[in-house]
């Protein structure tokens, strides 16, 4: 880890609580009571009364993929189980990476083998492991196929295949490919070239750490550069990283001194800069303070890189002739290309549901398992479930929405399993530890109210240090200790 | 004696697996089959050595490239180009032939790797 950012953060820290007439070790002790209550979910009291009664009831259930869904999934079923028969469906050996992490590899807080870890490693005693991959749903039969051609039967489901990022989609890094966040990804880093870069992969985020040293060095000595970070059309994974990496350059650019030389612009699709309006008047506030350009309504469809210039399609609406009719003025949609010329593109690329998903019965034509979004149980399917990224359940696609959802999975699975009904549900739960400095991370958490649902009683429109120790030092150890390990968090 | 009858059991059962092997769908990230795929996918028209220009029944008689040994690169290049189904200029189809959008709904889901495969395929077919 960095020194440098310890000691600077340590430092505001320490004028933070002069002011409140504190000391560091009283708030470290705070903070780290107020982290492990965040771990237990609650107060510790709630804690101890979630001592889970294991039930005997009986069936096959396979889990098709094992990244953090299915295997968090897979260890909390074998808590509840008195005998679990589990199945789990993985082909990546680095599938349980954590991916939260790539973030601050991006921005060469961490490095990356502070974020890999081996599937091998994370597979709960008594399941069963197949390092292979899923082609075929057959859910009238209850079997899956394999490519290795194997037949897996099963009684109950559940599909946690993740997504896919589609970079092929840009006109110019249809070379690029399709891919998952971890593995191999090199083809893909070799495509995208030296001044392009996406976190959204582990070795992608590596690789951002590289081509961001070489250009903020570049702009130190001198050159005026204009860095752009796009947001694209589809949902995503984690909705804040593309503001997060921003920031996050803003930062080591500031520290290099470098900063005046650099024009930062963000380019999103959508029409503000976060669902949830309380948090989208924040981070405006922040990019207004940060000096930060954005525009609304322009998507990247094109790059070319021997120019150095990235294309977006610009939308936007006109009033149009008068309607006798409905007594209205029509309105026209118009589109537009805009070519912006950058030194430094930084890429969130729109997602795809897996092809043997959407194009399988147990999928839908946009892709996403069409689950019943409280109990995440599939619509046509009944022993069928859903979880984390490949599941239709609006704005889940964060490790923090999983936390949530895979208790409500198991409540219900087990529940489905005694013959019961299905009670427990997911109310649309997420966070966004969304890092504005290095330092600093502002907690936005919601639900599907659309109104902030802070788990702490403090101002969550706020960016606090304490959060930024909550983020680079206690939601790893929950994540891969918490969800992965025990089961519990 | 039971020993070799054993083994040709094991082989048979290998032999099953193969076949069960072909199972293989493309554009789901596997480890891309150039064969399997050009059989599927392409032979039909352009042959199974790669040189058929044309078919019964187009009805305008159009004549397409015998793409069979053609460089690797080359192949790389085109199928990329339908695949996205985009030129640069107006970011319409590619159709050269008049086979642009049958060339897309057969390229459409392709992994870059597995056309890849099915270039240096088609570029063994001399």
């Amino acid at each position: 880890m960095d020194n440098k950012y310890i000691n600077n953060m340590l430092s505001e820290m320490d004028k933070d609580l002069a002011s409140k007439g504190m000391s560091r070790r009283d708030a470290m002790k705070l903070a780290g009571i107020s982290s492990a209550s965040f771990l237990m979910g609650g107060t510790s009291a709630q804690a101890a009364e979630e001592e889970i009664v294991k039930t005997d009831a009986k069936g096959r259930i396979l889990i098709v993929g094992g990244g953090l869904a299915g295997m968090s999934t897979a260890r909390r079923l074998t808590t509840m189980l008195s005998n679990p028969d589990i199945t789990v469906i993985e082909p990546e050996k680095l599938s349980v990476s954590y991916q939260p992490g790539q973030t601050l590899v991006a921005a060469g807080i961490w490095d990356i083998d502070d974020i890999k870890y081996n599937r091998d490693d994370f597979v709960p005693d008594g399941v069963k492991l197949i390092a292979d991959k899923v082609i075929g749903f057959n859910p009238q039969k209850n079997n899956v196929t394999t490519a290795s051609g194997q037949q897996v039967e099963y009684d109950y489901m559940i599909l946690a295949t993740g997504l896919h990022l589609d970079f092929e989609r840009i006109l110019g890094l249809e070379a690029a490919g399709r891919c998952y966040s971890s593995g191999d990804n090199s083809k893909l880093i070799e495509v995208l070239g030296d001044d392009i870069c996406s976190i959204y992969t582990a070795e992608g985020a590596e690789r951002t750490w590289e081509i961001m040293q070489k250009k903020i060095a570049e702009a130190k000595s001198g050159k005026k550069l204009k860095f752009l970070f796009t947001h694209p059309s589809t949902p995503i994974k984690c909705g804040g990283a593309p503001k997060k990496i921003m920031y996050l350059a803003n930062t080591r650019l500031k520290e290099a001194g470098a900063r005046d030389n650099v024009e930062m612009t963000f380019f999103t699709n959508g029409g503000a800069m976060f669902g949830v309006p309380e948090y989208h008047d924040a981070i405006l506030g922040q990019f207004e303070r940060e000096g930060f350009k954005w525009k609304y309504r322009h998507n990247l469809i094109e790059v070319q890189k021997e120019n150095k210039i990235a294309v977006f399609d610009s939308k936007w609406q006109e009033k149009g002739p008068w309607d006798p009719i409905m007594k209205e003025y029509e309105v026209i949609p118009k589109h537009e290309k805009v070519k912006v010329p950058y030194d430094f593109l930084h890429i969130s690329p729109e997602v795809i549901a897996p092809r043997e998903v959407r194009e399988s019965d147990i999928g839908s034509p946009a892709g996403w398992v069409p689950v019943n979004k409280e109990t995440l149980q599939h619509f046509q399917y009944k022993n069928v479930y859903a979880i984390g990224d490949v599941a239709a359940v609006p704005m889940g696609k964060t490790g923090g929405s999983i936390r949530k959802q895979y208790k409500v999975l198991c409540d219900n699975l087990i529940a489905q399993m005694n013959g019961k009904q299905l009670s427990a549900k997911y109310a649309g739960y997420t966070v966004c530890p969304l890092i504005t400095d290095i330092g600093r991370v502002m907690l936005a958490e919601f639900d599907w109210t659309v109104k902030p649902t802070p788990s702490f009683p403090l101002d969550p429109t706020v960016e606090r240090w304490v959060w930024w120790l909550m983020k680079v030092y206690a939601l790893k150890p929950m994540t891969m200790y918490g969800m992965l390990v025990t089961g519990k968090a | 004696m039971k020993k070799i009858i054993f083994s040709v059991l094991l082989a048979s059962v290998a032999l099953f697996a193969a076949d069960a092997a072909s199972v293989y769908k493309s554009g789901m990230l596997l480890p891309p089959k150039g064969d399997v795929i050009y059989d599927r996918k392409c032979a039909s028209c352009h042959g199974v050595d790669g040189k058929q220009t044309s078919f019964k029944g187009s009805a305008k008689g159009i004549v397409y490239s015998a793409i069979g040994g053609w460089e690797v690169s080359k192949l790389n290049y085109e199928l990329l180009r339908y695949k996205s189904g985009r030129v640069e200029k107006d970011y319409s189809q590619v159709n050269k032939t008049g086979y642009g959008a049958i060339m897309k709904s057969a390229t459409y889901d392709l992994s870059v790797l597995e056309l890849d495969a099915v270039a240096k395929y088609v570029n063994g077919l001399k």
